[in-house]
C-alpha cells in the first residue's frame, strides 16, 4: 500500500497525493475523500479540488495549517486500514451519463489523419471510441473541460505538434490515454474526432458544468441531422 | 449614481476576493492581485475587505464621477490626479460630481485600487464580481473595462463611517482629516525580495538549481499578466527529466517549465497544473509580487512553512486592527 503524501501548496491550501499514476481505483479514492470532507467539513473549510491522483483542500483564516495536516494524516492512517471507502464510491456514478456525438468529418476534422496514423478505418475508430465507458478523472484546463479515460490503447495518439488555433465548442478530442470535450472555443492540441451538441459549460447554469470528477460517461454516435435537432 | 470610464488605460477591471467553490469545475479563483492594497482601499471607504473595486494596472485610466462620491485609491504603479491635482493614496476622499480622476505613469509598482463607499453594483456570477476575461465571466460583460462603460454604485452612506466632516475644496474634492499608518507601500525600487517555502518537488531539482533559486535574482518578463509571472534568469533543471501528473494549484506556486523557466502562478491561473513546483511564495508576499512590473528584479529568500504561516497570520491581524481603528475613528 502506498502511503499518501500531504504537503502545502499555499499557506491556506494542502494537497493529499495518493499516488503519481493515472488509475481508476486511485481516482475513486480521491473522489471518496472529496465527498467525505465535503459532507463533514471542518471549521474553516472552503473547497476541495480533485485531480487524477490527488485532492487539494482550500481553507480560510480560522484554520491552522499545521493542525489540519496532522489531523488529516491521522484520519488517512485510520481509514486506509479499513475498506469502507471503496463501498461508498460504488454507490455513485453507476449509470453513465450519455453524450451524443456526431463523428462526421466536418466535426471530427482530424479523423482522416488518424486513419493513416492508426491504420484503421473511420468506422473502427468510432466503434472503439463508443464501446467504452469513460471515467471523468478531473475537470480543468478551462472551465468544464473533462479529462476522461482510459482510452483503448489502439486509439492512443500524440498531441498535435502545433496546436489548432480554434477548436469549436463541443469538440471531442483524444490524446494519449485520454479523451476530452472542449466546452468553449479555444486553441488546443488534442486530435478532434467529433462534436457533441450538448453544452458542457454555461456560467448561468447551476451547476455551471455538465460533468464532474467521478462521473462515468458513454458516447453515443448520432447523425448530422440528429446533431442539428439537438443543438 | 455612477462613474463612466473615459479611458481604461493599460488595463482596468472589476475585482473582489474571487470566485471560490468552483475550482473543481475548472473555474479559477481570480480576484484582486494585491489583496493588501485592495483591502486597505475598501476599509478606508468603510466597506467589507472583499467588496468589489477597480483594479487599475499601471497608468492611463480616466474616469468621470457622475455624482458626488466617497472613494479611496490605494496600491502602486501610478500617480493619481483629480481635476489635474495630484492626490494622496490611502485617504478617504469626497469627490464632487463631474470631477475626473486620471492615473499617470510612475516608476515603481504595478496596480492601484479604486474603492467607493458602498461598493460598485455589479452582477455577481458564481458569487463573485471578479472579471475573468479568459472565460468572459464577471465584471462588465466578462471583459476588462473599456471606454464608455458605466458602473453604478450604491446611494447609501455606509453606517459605520461618517464622512460629513469632509469639506470639498474649489478643485472638486477634499480629504477626511485622518491618515493611516500601515507601511504596505513597500516598494521604492524595482528590486523586490520575496519570502518563499520549498515546493512539493523541491527534491527533484538538482543542487545547482536549488542554489540558483535562492542565491541569484530573476527578472519579470514582458510575458507576465494576471495569470502568471514568467521570470528570466538562470535555468532551473530537474535531476532526471520526467513528466508529472497534473494536480490542483494555488496562487504563488513557482512552477518550472521543461525549458527551465520559472513561472509564478497568479490570480487567473488555470486550476490544474502539471509542471514541477520548486517553491511557493509565502501567501503574505503575493501582494509584493502583484506590484512587480515587467523588467523588475526579484530575489527569493527561503523561509520555513511555519514562518510563512505565521507571517500570513500577522498580516491578517494587522488588517483586522486597521479595520477596527478606522471604525473607531468614524464613530
Amino acid at each position: 500500500m502506498i502511503i499518501p503524501r500531504i504537503y502545502s501548496i499555499h499557506d491556506r491550501a494542502i494537497t493529499i497525493e495518493f499516488s503519481k499514476i493515472i488509475d481508476e481505483h486511485i481516482n475513486m479514492q480521491v473522489i471518496v475523500w472529496q465527498q467525505e470532507i465535503e459532507s463533514n467539513p471542518f471549521p474553516g473549510f472552503i473547497e476541495c479540488v480533485p485531480a487524477y491522483s490527488s485532492l487539494t483542500i482550500y481553507f480560510g483564516a480560522d484554520c491552522n495549517i499545521v493542525e489540519l495536516k496532522n489531523e488529516l494524516q491521522q484520519k488517512i492512517n485510520i481509514v486506509e486500514n479499513t475498506t469502507h471507502l471503496n463501498i461508498a464510491e460504488k454507490k455513485q456514478g453507476v449509470q453513465p451519463i450519455e453524450i451524443p456525438v456526431c463523428y462526421d468529418i466536418e466535426f471530427g476534422f482530424d479523423l482522416p489523419w488518424l486513419t493513416t496514423h492508426l491504420n484503421m478505418s473511420i468506422e473502427d475508430i468510432i466503434q472503439l471510441h463508443i464501446e467504452n465507458i469513460y471515467r471523468v478523472y478531473m475537470i480543468g484546463f478551462i472551465p468544464g473541460f473533462p479529462y476522461m479515460g482510459i482510452l483503448p490503447s489502439k486509439l492512443e495518439v500524440p498531441r498535435k505538434q502545433n496546436p489548432s488555433l480554434k477548436i469549436p465548442a463541443g469538440s471531442i478530442g483524444i490524446a494519449g490515454k485520454q479523451t476530452g470535450i472542449y466546452p468553449t472555443e479555444i486553441p488546443g492540441g488534442w486530435q478532434i474526432i467529433g462534436r457533441t451538441p450538448l453544452t458542457l459549460f454555461n456560467k448561468l447554469n447551476k451547476p455551471a458544468c455538465l460533468l464532474k470528477a467521478g462521473d462515468n460517461v458513454r458516447f453515443i454516435a448520432i447523425s448530422k441531422k440528429e446533431f442539428d435537432q439537438l443543438q | 449614481m455612477s462613474i463612466t470610464i473615459l479611458k481604461p488605460g493599460i488595463s482596468a477591471s472589476i475585482q473582489d476576493f474571487g470566485r471560490w467553490n468552483y475550482q473543481k469545475y475548472g473555474i479559477p479563483v481570480g480576484g484582486v492581485m494585491d489583496k493588501i492594497s485592495s483591502s486597505i482601499a475598501n476599509i478606508i471607504c468603510g466597506n467589507e475587505v472583499n467588496e468589489g473595486l477597480l483594479e487599475l494596472t499601471l497608468h492611463g485610466t480616466e474616469i468621470v464621477f457622475n455624482e458626488d462620491a466617497y472613494c479611496c485609491i490605494s496600491g502602486e504603479g501610478c500617480n493619481a490626479y483629480i481635476n489635474e491635482i495630484k492626490i494622496e493614496f490611502n485617504r478617504l476622499i469626497k469627490i464632487k460630481a463631474f470631477s475626473i480622476l486620471k492615473t499617470k505613469p510612475t516608476r515603481h509598482g504595478c496596480r492601484a485600487y479604486l474603492a467607493i463607499d458602498g461598493g460598485f453594483q455589479v452582477n455577481k456570477i458564481m458569487d463573485s464580481a471578479s472579471t475573468y476575461v479568459a472565460s468572459g465571466i464577471g465584471g462588465i460583460n466578462g471583459k476588462n473595462l473599456t471606454t464608455g462603460d458605466i458602473i453604478h454604485f450604491a446611494n447609501t452612506i455606509n453606517k459605520s463611517v461618517d464622512h460629513s466632516t469632509i469639506q470639498i475644496g474649489e478643485k472638486g474634492f477634499g480629504y477626511d482629516n485622518w491618515h493611516i499608518n500601515f507601511n504596505h507601500q513597500h516598494k521604492n525600487s524595482n528590486h523586490t525580495s520575496i519570502d518563499c517555502v520549498k515546493g512539493p518537488e523541491w527534491n527533484l531539482f538538482n543542487e545547482s538549481s536549488q542554489h540558483t533559486l535562492f542565491n541569484t535574482s530573476f527578472t519579470v518578463s514582458n510575458d507576465s499578466n494576471r495569470m502568471g509571472y514568467r521570470l528570466e534568469g538562470n535555468e532551473l533543471s530537474l535531476i532526471h527529466k520526467q513528466e508529472m501528473l497534473s494536480s490542483a494549484v494555488a496562487i504563488g506556486i513557482i512552477q518550472v517549465t521543461p525549458k527551465g523557466q520559472p513561472i509564478i502562478l497568479m490570480a487567473d491561473a488555470q486550476t490544474i497544473g502539471g509542471y514541477p513546483r520548486i517553491a511557493r511564495i509565502c501567501s503574505a508576499d503575493i501582494s509584493k509580487i502583484a506590484q512587480c512590473r515587467p523588467s523588475d528584479v526579484i530575489s527569493f529568500n527561503q523561509i520555513t512553512e511555519d514562518e510563512s504561516y505565521t507571517k500570513l497570520r500577522e498580516l491578517d491581524k494587522r488588517i483586522d486592527q486597521l479595520k477596527i481603528s478606522i471604525e473607531m475613528t468614524n464613530r
